[in-house]
């Protein structure tokens, strides 16, 4: 309570204009469209003085344009039509030198990517009297009291530091913070959150979550909050609003829509959430537990250690690491940004060598090896990327994409790779009239598929899955992972996983490795992890999880840490 | 970070001395391996007249009748010290004649680099801030205009209209101001659309940037928007172009020189490239060598200052990606 306390000065100073009845947001059938396509039609929702509101769908349902017509940040060759009214004014018919001072004062912003949402060439402090300069506080050094104060209020735990730093020397989670105290330094009546959390950790997910939470519980503010998680809406806000293709599917209390959804979409997005239905996939993974005990080890990694030295410091990514996968089963590394995940599968893929200690793929070792024999190496260990966005070249045919390592490894006859090609794209679920289609005109599930068929297409046995969904919605993730157990089901592969979403682990690993700060903290298979774990990092990991079912706790915003941990 | 930066610009400092320094040794030693010795084309030519005793003093007084690696090693620590030397046609310091034409070039090269930036300045602010129904579209227009027409073309139109019309200058005299006010919004014109293009187009690249619209959200202007976060990222970039273009300013300014018989450096190469008179040809080419690397060296140093991310030594290898990138890792590398 000691900085609601801190804040009271400012917020004495600003004297609000006096409360007119009525919702504060009233969107009544709002119909958006870029050129001839229409990408929202007839979208209605209101939002009371004080509440809180998301609307949830997949990409492409349109949330994020509704938010930004809210904003009114719509690209030029958008027409809005619709009413929405905030605060009783009429935000689309308002001409700009009107709606202006609503901006910052009325209504303000989060954004999603914290890492493109600062002016990189700017310092912090420059950007935050932008904010600041909407108080009618004359005096630049109080401005930068009441900046330090919300910043300090969210959780930076030094101010000074970060008013003079650089948006780049901030982790995403501290920049996160950064962009919500500016948001809500001018003290708007209205906050809408497009995504602020899918850009990071989910335990940095869910202090900010907690964060956004409380603020709006101590400054009164309401809250539109654009998601494509259904867990994540459903333990934040009052209402949801569920949207597909541009329309509403289902609305109403959180409550009401999460435990009971009667629209089929609406029951889907549930199912799709990995945390509520940890069990899922178990037809398709459970089998695989049988191979632990017999299988042979595919990989063995043994006591690992990799530096670094950066600014002339020694930083150890990866210190000591050892772990093994039997033949046919599913290893998930995880742990938060910089605890070593990528570096150890850098040096699995033979990218990096290590100091100290081996691995061994397939019972060869890679250490000291040639380029040469790396590449035959690399015809069994395959990778797919985080990102299809931009792991694909988007000049070229999706035929040639998954054909590529095969021409790299001059496999086959070239009639007989179309063929491999086919067979590749036909194992990920995608027929052949995608051969001739660019990346560009896939979606984000689509383009998945194409990066795991070029993996597939070698006929490796190991694939190394470095965060394949952390880019795309939680029902395209659904979608992913089940291709990705169905091929595991079927040739026998052996995955190495990793992610930071505990959830999804939850539903398709055999055995987890918790790594912290280039260490593996604790081991075992996925029951013993998750049901029984041993160690408090593990269990905090466990605890961000976004299930949906905390039901209310965000009605008791002080029982978490303030502080973001800085390592 | 005040620290690594002096560091880093003394390091530059002194590699473009050294490139300056092997720029002497280079062409010093091109002209000596070319073939056609001056001493016999020029000196030795009839028509001018010399007698072979006056032959002979200006070989001595050159220095000519020495070994190539001795008069290297003289002329190179003359050039250190400012001594360029004296002139094989007129016997005077080739210093103090460069001196007396510099100035003028100088003006006309600055007044056209200025000017282009002003013009360039102008159209990246309307094709932002002028709203579409007054005429962003022709703003935008102008580079392409600016480009296809023949320079002539405008300094005709310039002189028809500002000499003859309103008679501001008097066309026979190239020296005046206003003739070189015109002369350089001349050359300036194709300049200044080659620099706007680049800056237009990374204003619209950092206006569709998500903080561009988080900005706006936070109830900024237009013109502040612009003034404070949009043209600072653009320009970086365009101090790459404006380097390149110097030497295409430069270049433009001697043609000029030359075809409207202005006194500067232009004029003073013509007439030593008709004499060949080495000495003269070697200070000028060192001297617009440096002009050069003095640009370049001015954009090195300018450009850790507009953005806080370059780095300012080599890349250290570090472990980055999307996912583990800034978290624990100290995410700059600015220290030597």
């Amino acid at each position: 309570m000691a900085s609601q306390d801190k804040l009271t000065p400012p917020l004495t100073r600003i004297v609000t204009a006096p409360r007119r009845a009525g919702p504060l947001l009233r969107v009544e059938d709002l119909s958006v469209s870029y050129g001839p396509q229409e990408v929202v039609t007839g979208v209605g929702f209101e939002l009371g003085r004080g509440e809180s509101l998301a609307l949830i769908g997949e990409s492409g349902s349109g949330k994020s344009t509704i938010a930004r017509s809210v904003l009114r940040l719509l690209p030029g060759n958008a027409r809005a039509t619709g009413r929405i009214t905030f605060d009783g004014q009429e935000i689309l018919a308002l001409p700009e030198r009107r709606f202006r001072p609503l901006r910052g004062r009325g209504i303000g912003f989060v954004p999603q990517d914290p890492g493109n949402a600062l002016n990189p060439v700017r310092t912090i402090g420059a950007q935050a009297q932008e904010a600041a300069a909407l108080l009618d506080e004359p005096d630049k050094a109080i401005r930068k009291e009441l900046i330090l104060e919300t910043f300090a209020q969210v959780g930076l735990d030094n101010p000074g530091r970060a008013y003079e730093s650089y948006p780049h020397q901030l982790s995403g989670g501290m920049l996160q913070r950064v962009l919500i105290g500016l948001a809500v330094l001018p003290r708007p009546a209205l906050l809408v959150a497009d995504e602020p959390t899918s850009a990071l950790d989910v335990t940095i997910q869910k202090r900010i979550l907690e964060l956004l939470s409380r603020l709006q519980q101590d400054l009164d503010i309401s809250l539109l909050l654009i998601t494509h998680d259904l867990a994540v809406a459903a333990e934040r806000t009052d209402a949801l609003v569920v949207l597909k293709g541009g329309s509403v599917q289902e609305a109403g209390s959180t409550a009401a829509v999460f435990s009971a959804p009667s629209s089929a979409y609406a029951r889907k997005l549930r199912a799709d959430v990995p945390a509520l239905n940890p069990d899922r996939y178990a037809a398709l993974r459970d089998p695989g537990f049988a191979r632990l005990a017999d299988g042979k080890a595919k990989i063995a990694v043994s006591g690992v250690t990799k530096t670094f030295s950066v600014d002339g410091k020694v930083l150890k990514a990866v210190d000591d690491v050892s772990f093994a996968v039997p033949a046919g089963t599913t290893h998930a590394l995880v742990g938060e940004s910089g605890s070593g995940k990528t570096t150890t599968i850098r040096l699995l893929l033979g990218l990096d060598q290590p100091d100290h200690g081996d691995i061994t793929v397939a019972g060869t070792p890679l250490a000291g090896r040639s380029q040469q024999a790396l590449h035959a190496v690399w015809r069994h260990l395959q990778l797919v990327y985080q990102n299809p966005f931009t792991s694909l070249d988007p000049t070229w045919k999706v035929e040639h994409l998954v054909r590529e390592p095969l021409d790299r490894f001059r496999i086959g006859t070239p009639k007989e790779r179309g063929e491999q090609v086919r067979e590749a794209l036909a194992s990920v679920g995608l027929g052949e009239q995608f051969l001739s289609r660019r990346p560009t005109a896939l979606s984000g599930g689509q383009r998945q598929r194409v990066a795991i068929a070029r993996a597939l297409v070698l006929k490796p046995d190991v694939i190394v899955l470095d965060e394949p969904t952390s880019a795309l919605d939680v029902s395209v993730q659904a979608d992913i992972v089940e291709v990705l157990l169905s091929l595991q089901a079927k040739l026998g592969l052996t995955y190495v996983f990793v992610s930071h979403d505990l959830a999804l682990v939850r539903q398709i690993a055999h055995t987890v490795s918790v790594m912290h700060r280039g260490r593996i903290v604790e081991h075992g298979t996925v029951g013993e992890i998750f049901d029984n774990p041993r160690q408090p990092y593990t269990r905090s990991l466990l605890k961000s999880i976004p299930s949906g079912i905390e039901g209310g706790t965000h009605r008791n915003p002080h029982a978490f840490p303030l502080k973001e941990q800085i390592a | 970070m005040r620290n690594a930066y002096l560091v880093y610009a003394a390091k530059r400092i002194v590699q473009a001395v050294v490139v300056i320094l092997l720029t002497y040794v280079f062409t010093f030693i091109v002209v000596s391996i070319l073939p056609g010795d001056p001493v016999t084309n020029v000196l030795r030519n009839p028509q001018n007249g010399f007698s072979e005793e006056e032959i002979q003093a200006i070989i001595a007084a050159q220095g000519l009748d020495r070994p190539i690696p001795v008069q290297l090693w003289d002329a190179l620590s003359g050039f250190v010290t400012g001594d360029l030397g004296l002139s094989m046609r007129s016997g005077r310091p080739v210093a103090t004649m460069i001196a007396e034409v510099l100035p003028s070039t100088l003006i006309l090269a600055s007044m056209t680099l200025a000017f282009s930036l002003i013009i360039a300045g102008l159209i990246g602010y309307g094709s932002q801030a002028l709203p579409r129904k007054y005429g962003q579209g022709i703003v935008r227009g102008i580079p392409s205009l600016f480009l296809s027409v023949p320079n002539f073309v405008i300094g005709l139109l310039l002189i028809h209209i500002f000499g003859f019309q309103f008679g501001l200058f008097r066309v026979i005299d190239p020296n005046s101001f206003w003739a070189t006010f015109f002369a350089s919004v001349t050359l300036a014109t194709p300049i200044s659309a080659q620099i706007a293009e680049v800056l237009v187009a990374n204003l619209d690249n950092e206006s569709r940037q998500e903080y561009a619209a988080v900005a706006r959200a936070r109830g900024l202007r237009q013109v502040r928007l612009f003034f404070l976060h949009l043209l600072k990222p653009s320009s970086l970039p365009v101090v790459t172009v404006i380097a390149l273009m110097v030497g295409e300013v430069l270049g433009n300014a001697l043609i000029t020189e030359t075809v409207f018989g202005r006194t500067g450096i232009g004029s003073l190469v013509q007439r030593s490239v008709s004499t060949q008179d080495l000495p003269v040809l070697q200070a000028i080419v060192s001297l617009a060598a440096v002009v050069f690397v003095v640009v370049n060296l001015i954009a090195d140093l300018v450009y850790p200052l507009l953005d806080p991310r370059v780095k300012l030594v080599g890349a250290v290898r570090r472990p980055t990606t999307a996912d583990e990138g800034s978290a624990n890792i100290p995410s700059r590398v600015v220290t030597e």
